[in-house]
């Protein structure tokens, strides 16, 4: 019996590092287009947003928060995505995504904390915080395309 | 927009790139020599300071010679711009006269833009835009003056250059100059509309555009063949594309809502290098001269991107 369940626990290990190494070889392309399809929804919920901070179109409390709840979470996925094994893949990402980790990970948690203040201006109901928030947001975005993206072709 | 028929002549002379160097500088001498004797017997008349403001919006002055931080006093200096060649720190130009250039002339003004040398005559790094500057018309200088003359003077403490050597040592500028700066103002080119010339001189002139946009060589001077063809900085930033090998694919109301609003139709934002170039210049633009500015755009000749 003793046999039996050591035998079953090392099996179960197996499977459990067989899973763990099935993981681990998500391949570099898939990453790739995962982090991109984080990032494509992100502007799709916030290029609406941006646009009623900056007067282009009329603003709407419920949409900002149900949006800013999106993008809350949105903010969080795109990052492991950025793995070392895609430096290969034709991408937008500069090398400095890999070679300045510790300033990506900065942007990466000041987009989230920039993210999350949005959350709670969306809660308070005062127009002027929500839109200037909103651009916070925005130079955040901004800011580490700068540094980690190339432009588009 | 237009110089005085005398200056055009001078800067018609000025301009064009065959005339040799040396010849060139004979030339600059005289243009000074006509500057100078100019102003004191009033051929400048009090620039206009309202157009200046504007001016100075479509200049994007502020961007530079503002500190980073809030509650900054605009124009008071203090900004830093990190080159390969070091930081450099842009300076107080409200009329203070200690610690800004309250002391200058007009003539002085119009001598560091047009020729990119202090009242003293030492040369200013090409950090200072002059390369751009240099073609802003003798009518809107005047005006920028008037308008900066109209600042309330701030006493905030110039910071010295932080430049890597041997870059500090000016007289190097002066064989930088002799390689890349062609000094004299916009000159129209008559055989394209006027939107067209209008949208250039704001680009080239006032918008500085190419300061970023064209890719420079490794001696910070621009490459003439890629104007306006984006790519990198130095620093390793990404900088885009102006020419229609890029922009053909936005539409102008495209266009114009990136550079009114900071919106893409996808939802991306500008890089914020970018952004605060939206907001400080191209969102203030008239709906003429944000026109100009994009008709200009599209008439380059297109330059697809540098392979990587």
């Amino acid at each position: 019996m003793k046999f039996i369940t050591g035998s079953m626990m090392f099996v179960a290990g197996v499977l459990l590092t067989g899973n763990a190494a099935a993981q681990a070889q998500v391949k570099p392309e898939v990453l790739v287009k995962q982090r991109q399809s984080a990032m494509t929804l992100q502007a799709k919920y916030f290029g609406p947003l941006n646009g009623m901070a900056q007067g282009k179109v009329p603003y709407n409390a419920s949409v900002v928060a149900r949006n800013a709840g999106y993008l809350e979470v949105l903010t969080k996925m795109p990052w492991d995505g950025f793995d070392p094994r895609t430096k290969g893949e034709k991408t937008a990402a500069l090398p400095a995504v890999f070679t300045d980790t510790a300033k990506f990970k900065e942007a990466q948690e000041r987009l989230q904390g920039e993210a999350a203040k949005l959350v709670s201006a969306s809660k308070g109901g005062d127009e002027d915080a929500v839109k200037a928030q909103i651009r916070a947001v925005g130079k955040t975005c901004g800011g580490c395309h700068e540094d980690f993206r190339e432009k588009k072709k | 927009m237009l110089a005085s028929p005398a200056a055009a002549g001078f800067s018609l002379m000025l301009r064009a790139e065959i005339v040799p160097t040396c010849i060139r500088s004979a030339l600059q001498a005289g243009v000074l020599a006509l500057l100078f004797g100019a102003a004191p017997g009033g051929a400048f008349g009090q620039g206009d300071a309202k157009r200046g403001e504007y001016l100075a919006k479509a200049g994007g002055c502020v961007g530079c010679h503002t500190e980073d931080k809030k509650e900054a006093v605009p124009y008071a200096g203090g900004r830093a711009l990190k080159t390969p060649f070091g930081t450099f720190y842009g300076p107080n130009i409200t009329p203070h006269p200690q610690a800004g250039i309250g002391d200058w002339t007009e003539a002085d003004f119009i001598r560091a833009m047009r020729l990119g040398e202090r009242p003293d005559g030492a040369n200013y790094f090409p950090a200072f835009p002059y390369p751009s500057f240099t073609k802003i018309s003798d009518g809107d200088l005047r005006d920028l003056w008037g308008y900066l003359r109209s600042l309330a003077p701030s006493g905030r403490a110039n910071r010295a250059h932080d430049l890597r050597f041997p870059f500090g040592w000016r007289s190097l500028v002066t064989i930088w100059k002799w390689l890349f700066f062609t000094p004299g103002p916009f000159v129209s080119n008559p055989r394209r509309s006027q939107i067209v010339n209008r949208g250039a001189y704001l680009v080239q002139a006032l918008g500085h555009c190419g300061e970023c946009h064209t890719p420079r060589n490794f001696l910070g001077g621009p490459k003439r063949s890629r104007f306006l063809a984006g790519g990198k900085t130095p620093e390793g930033k990404a900088v885009s594309n102006l020419t229609p090998a890029r922009l053909k694919k936005q539409s102008d109301a495209e266009l114009k809502d990136f550079l009114v609003f900071g919106t893409t139709p996808d939802g991306d934002v500008p890089a914020e290098a970018m952004g605060e170039v939206i907001r400080n210049t191209t969102s203030q633009l008239t709906p003429e001269d944000l026109a100009a500015v994009i008709a200009y755009l599209r008439s380059l000749p297109p330059l697809p991107a540098e392979p990587r």
